[in-house]
């Protein structure tokens, strides 16, 4: 089984620079289907108005966090489901148990390479992109 | 004058060395031989105060901030890498853009060597994270530091680093991008001299 090559996803961070690499590498997995936010409140407000399979975002951000994303994500009815995997330079032992309490779906530590964000996708669908 | 700490007469740092001094005036006009490491102990206090206060008005020169200065170069160094950044990846994806015109071997190698172009470009994004932090640090500290210049009250006297003269004077390092000069302005007055 592998996975739907037109599936939507949504990338999030505040860093323009970071959203162009991230774009560039899902490209190179063949996942082309991409739409960007900046931080939280603008990536909440495109997930409550399109339909997405995939949220890939950074933790810190303002004026929403990636976690307070994730928080919102998972408590509303409609987005609870949608993958969600933290791309981040936040490390530290408590954000990644933070994360997964909040219901990530996987965590990424920034710097990052390809393999490592396709290993990632893979595991969270559970299939060989 | 009144004493520091009576009634109606704040204690502060900037008349202290004021009032030490009175002090040992005071001291010097008694007769005793008791007063002499009581004089020494209070000159010491303060000449340390006097001191303190001189390199603390250091930090606030005239005309300039140092710290200040500095959280505005660590701002245009994460803007700079930014930029840097950016061009990078511009370049980047010009070369992936010819791979159908080239073989599938050599397709494949610089799909590789611009994946790692890709990957190793995130470090404008670690080391600005990093740099947000120093800055954050560095205006806490200026925080602090003003509200002890305050304290202190303005320091006697000229104060802070010696005014660099001649061509000394012209050693600034690049430009931050608001105070710089761009090459129009510089053709413009190289034109008008």
């Amino acid at each position: 089984m592998t996975l739907d090559k037109k599936m939507r996803i949504l990338i999030v961070d505040d860093y323009t620079t970071m959203l162009r690499i991230l774009r560039n590498l899902l490209r190179q997995l063949d996942l082309n289907n991409v739409d960007e936010a900046q931080n939280g409140e603008e990536a909440l407000f495109k997930l409550r108005k399109e339909t997405f399979d995939l949220v890939i975002s950074d933790w810190n951000m303002q004026p929403m966090t990636g976690i307070d994303l994730l928080r919102q994500v998972r408590t509303d009815l409609k987005l609870k489901r949608i993958p969600f995997i933290m791309v981040t330079a936040e490390s530290k032992t408590e954000n990644v148990i933070v994360a997964k309490q909040a219901g990530v779906s996987n965590y990424i530590v920034k710097p990052f390479n390809a393999e490592t964000l396709r290993m990632k996708i893979e595991s969270v669908f559970k299939v060989a992109v | 004058m009144g004493n520091p700490g009576e009634q109606g007469v704040p204690l502060q740092l900037n008349n202290a060395h004021g009032y030490l001094d009175r002090v040992i005036r005071e001291l010097h006009a008694m007769r005793t031989e008791k007063k002499h490491p009581l004089v020494g102990v209070l000159q010491y206090l303060s000449d340390h105060i006097r001191h303190t206060r001189t390199e603390l008005g250091a930090l606030r020169p005239r005309g300039g901030d140092i710290l200040s200065t500095t959280a505005d170069e660590l701002e245009e160094i994460v803007a700079e890498t930014g930029r840097a950044a950016n061009e990078i990846m511009g370049a980047a994806e010009a070369i992936e853009q010819l791979m159908p015109r080239v073989g599938k071997d050599v397709a494949v190698e610089l799909l590789a060597a611009v994946t790692r172009i890709y990957e190793a470009s995130a470090f404008q994004d670690i080391t600005g994270q990093r740099i947000t932090k120093i800055i954050r640090a560095v205006q806490d500290i200026e925080d602090k530091i003003d509200t002890l210049v305050g304290a202190c009250g303005e320091p006697d006297g000229e104060t802070g680093a010696p005014e660099r003269c001649g061509d000394e004077a012209l050693l600034n390092g690049p430009q931050l991008a608001k105070a710089a000069n761009t090459q129009d302005d510089i053709d413009a007055l190289f034109d008008s001299l």
